[in-house]
């Protein structure tokens, strides 16, 4: 299951009155703090945007370096996840100004350890990857914005500098061709009950 | 809400807070209906974004520079020799990469982040070597370990790669690790005014790129002896 913060504890208690003044320690501890809480999800993001883990993996650590050189510009803790990523997209936009190679195949993703989902579900979610990663940009990464980042709709909005129904209407669109993607197979058991 | 408005709620929002949307639920069979499918819907697409983590990602992010900085003090002696040789043939390349050969991937990849990630080595040492070339089944030893200023993942034309920032006595140099990549050894790139030296390598190869004026020979021995199997480390 995907739950953006999941860690959320972690920070909110520690970063509630922070002077923008910090001490090396208390500096180290604020970026401890950031990257646990919000690593995953940067990654999971980055894998989905780029579809390389090396890049993802690139893209992140990047963008905690970067986190980490301008950490007193982070005055509003609450604006951390939204900060974090407005750095790693422009990262990413820098990655592919010159080059957009495919999305890989994520077939390959091996599935979490918990949960153990069984045959028709693992075909669900092997259709709905394929899906997701065939996406136009504009559909896959408000969604991304959506589910992995727990994003609402004014927030993704917000950070793709368009307006809230352009958001719902991209969403939407998004859902519904993966959706259609997942009709077009007719091997799996209760797709159809997905409509 | 009609339904029609109602199931375009549910594909934008499925799990909006929206009272107006909440009520709507409860409107009719056909409103319930719908919003079991969108939820059932919802959890699998959970399931297929919910890609796992590496291992080791959390680790590497957490090796705070600041931290970093502080643990090590290391002396910036180079007992390098100098090794000039200019390779003539073409390059040996193997990998299933897009990059055409290994020529493109380093001037590529230095033109996207060689200038910034040295811009943060200089601003404070990151990342831990050991690990990094740990995950390569590799060990730096001592004479290049010393010197690394900055390192991190990066792409490579195999996968995944190393990218480090040396600390050396004429100034930072950046070294590629690419694993499963084969070059002519010495081979010499000139780009953008500086000049890169390929490294051919028992377990892949690197590339060691010179500042704007200084050439990267000085530091083939290093490089070369010093990026070593776990197993073989002296």
């Amino acid at each position: 299951m995907v739950k953006a913060g999941s860690t959320g504890e972690l920070s909110c208690k520690f970063f509630a009155f922070l002077p923008v003044m910090l001490s090396e320690a208390q500096r180290i501890k604020r970026f401890e703090a950031l990257a646990r809480e919000y690593g995953a999800d940067l990654f999971r993001y980055a894998m989905w945007m780029c579809g390389n883990e090396a890049l993802a993996r690139d893209l992140v650590q990047e963008t905690f370096l970067r986190a980490w050189k301008a950490l007193h510009r982070l005055q509003n803790e609450k604006a951390a996840k939204s900060w974090l990523i407005t750095i790693l997209r422009r990262e990413y936009a820098r990655t592919f100004e010159r080059k957009v190679p495919p999305i890989a195949n994520l077939d390959t993703v091996s599935e979490p350890e918990s949960g153990e989902p069984g045959p028709d579900e693992q075909a669900e979610v092997r259709l709905l990857r394929a899906g997701i990663a065939s996406l136009a940009e504009k559909y896959r990464e408000p969604l991304l914005m959506q589910v992995v980042l727990g994003y609402s709709c004014q927030e993704i909005a917000a950070e793709l500098g368009i307006s809230k129904n352009a958001v719902m209407t991209q969403l939407f669109r998004a859902r519904q061709q993966l959706k259609e993607n997942l009709g077009k197979d007719g091997t799996t058991g209760d797709v159809h009950g997905l409509y | 809400m009609d339904f029609t408005e109602f199931k375009r709620k549910l594909g934008a929002e499925p799990r909006s807070s929206d009272p107006e949307f909440l009520a709507a639920r409860d409107a009719s069979a056909e409103h319930r209906d719908a919003a079991m499918a969108a939820e059932r819907f919802e959890e699998r697409l959970e399931q297929a974004l919910d890609i796992p983590v590496p291992s080791d990602l959390a680790a590497g992010l957490l090796d705070a520079p600041g931290r970093r900085q502080r643990r090590r003090r290391w002396p910036l002696a180079l007992a390098a020799s100098l090794v000039v040789a200019v390779g003539a043939a073409g390059l040996v390349y193997r990998s299933s990469h897009s990059w055409e050969s290994v020529e493109a991937y380093v001037m590529d990849h230095y033109r996207h982040d060689g200038a910034r990630v040295l811009e943060l080595a200089a601003d404070g040492a990151a990342g831990d070597v050991q690990e990094i070339l740990g995950a390569f089944g590799l060990q730096a030893e001592p004479s290049l370990a010393g010197m690394v200023r900055l390192v991190k993942f990066c792409p490579a034309p195999g996968g995944k790669g190393a990218h480090m920032v040396l600390n050396t006595e004429s100034g930072l140099v950046t070294v590629f690790y690419l694993p499963g990549t084969r070059v002519n050894d010495r081979q010499m790139i000139d780009f953008d005014g500086r000049q890169a030296m390929l490294v051919s390598l028992e377990h892949g190869a690197a590339v060691i790129v010179g500042g704007t004026g200084h050439s990267p020979a000085a530091y083939y021995t290093v490089v070369h002896d010093a990026i070593v199997p776990v197993d073989r480390r002296s």
